[in-house]
């Protein structure tokens, strides 16, 4: 049988800022934020509303942010995907899950695979890549588990906690994606269509939170 | 201004506007000339001399090279220097893939690595090259670069995909950790 699920991406909007920022704003969270971890508050949420503005509709911007939403739990994380190319037919992704219950459940997988049959099925992009910080295991085994190939490991790349750390980056083709969809076609094959029935359904119905599984 | 036993090292200029376009070859890639995106955009004669002639660049972040007679072999600089990360990217681009076996090319990365190591007190410098860029790749492992992967078609150009090499230097390997 395959998987059913009621979380679903969408694009980013300004009414999101409060959310995100407050994820932001938890030491948890910018741990694992790339960047400068002694950024202000003012200066977090001036990145955010920059990520959040708009581009034209007629063009493809540098980088989209998405936003993982759920009927049950309301928005539960946000999806980057940056330095998109055309030519190259490429991103990088980031995936935040703001909402720290969810971050041991299976959301982030789902939500990584969502992510990903976005940039090959609807962005048509040739390759994924994703840099992750080492100590964020539960992110590394995720993408592995999706197919992704561990290509670089940059030591002592990123300064947390008063250790450098390594960043591995990992590249996944659309042909290893295409691999993993076959092997697990049983409960992958309605995914994205019970994503976007589910976000129908939310869009039409008042916000309500229940405490049903996302 | 720097001068070694053969190489005059100096800020870039307007006037090297001429020289620097040559390295925009799409025949040729050169992973230093890539951008965010890892995209090759071929600028202008206008516009290579207008970002020479900017202020912040002619600071002394981009460097051109002469060899003894006058003549300029090259550039070179670090990139992506910041306080928030610990590392920077070397760019050296030669004309000549043989001058990476010349002393040239030694004493460019020494001052690159007095620079980074010394000046900026950085932990570690980083550098990519392609598959083609085997003179650029085999200089960096014979002066202690050491790999750390390749990333894996991530630029396609002249009708097919070229992997991405990134290699690693840290001070602690140089003179300049002790």
């Amino acid at each position: 049988m395959g998987i059913k699920t009621k979380t679903y991406i969408r694009r980013a909007e300004r009414e999101d800022l409060d959310v995100v920022v407050g994820w932001m704003e938890t030491p948890e969270f910018r741990r694992f934020l790339y960047g400068d971890p002694a950024r202000s508050p003012k200066q977090i949420r001036e990145q955010i509303v920059a990520m959040l503005g708009r581009s034209p509709g007629n063009t493809m911007p540098n980088g989209i942010y998405l936003i993982i939403d759920s009927e049950a739990y309301g928005p539960i994380g946000l999806l980057s995907l940056q330095n998109i190319s055309c030519r190259n037919r490429s991103c990088s992704i980031d995936l935040y899950i703001g909402n720290e219950k969810l971050r041991n459940s299976m959301v982030p997988l789902l939500a990584s695979y969502l992510a990903m049959e976005y940039c090959f099925d609807e962005l048509n992009l040739h390759r994924i890549s994703a840099f992750i910080y080492s100590f964020n295991a539960p992110s590394w085994r995720i993408i592995e588990k999706i197919g992704a190939v561990r290509e670089l490991t940059l030591r002592d790349h990123v300064f947390r906690d008063g250790v450098h750390h390594d960043v591995y980056c990992y590249g996944l083709l659309r042909s290893e994606f295409d691999t993993f969809r076959a092997q697990n076609a049983k409960y992958t094959e309605h995914l994205m269509a019970s994503m976007i029935t589910e976000q129908r359904r939310a869009a039409a119905q008042p916000d309500k939170a229940t405490e049903e599984t996302p | 201004m720097i001068t070694g036993d053969y190489a005059v090292i100096r800020t870039a200029e307007p006037d090297d506007t001429v020289a620097l376009q040559r390295f925009y070859d799409p025949a040729r890639l050169r992973s230093s000339l890539l951008d965010a995106r890892r995209e090759l955009i071929v600028p202008t004669y206008e516009e290579l001399r207008e970002a020479l002639n900017q202020k912040d660049l002619v600071r002394g972040v981009f460097h051109a090279v002469e060899d003894k007679e006058g003549r300029v072999r090259g550039f070179c600089s670090l990139r992506g220097v910041n306080p928030e990360v610990s590392f920077a990217q070397l760019v050296m681009l030669l004309l000549d893939d043989a001058d990476f076996d010349a002393p040239l090319a030694r004493e460019i990365l020494d001052f690159l690595l007095q620079q980074a190591f010394e000046r900026v007190k950085l932990n570690k410098v980083i550098a990519h090259g392609f598959e083609d860029e085997s003179a650029f790749r085999a200089f960096l492992r014979r002066n202690g670069f050491q790999s750390d992967g390749i990333q894996r078609e991530v630029v396609f150009t002249l009708g097919r995909w070229r992997h991405l090499e990134s290699f690693s230097l840290f001070r602690s390997a140089t003179p300049y950790g002790g």
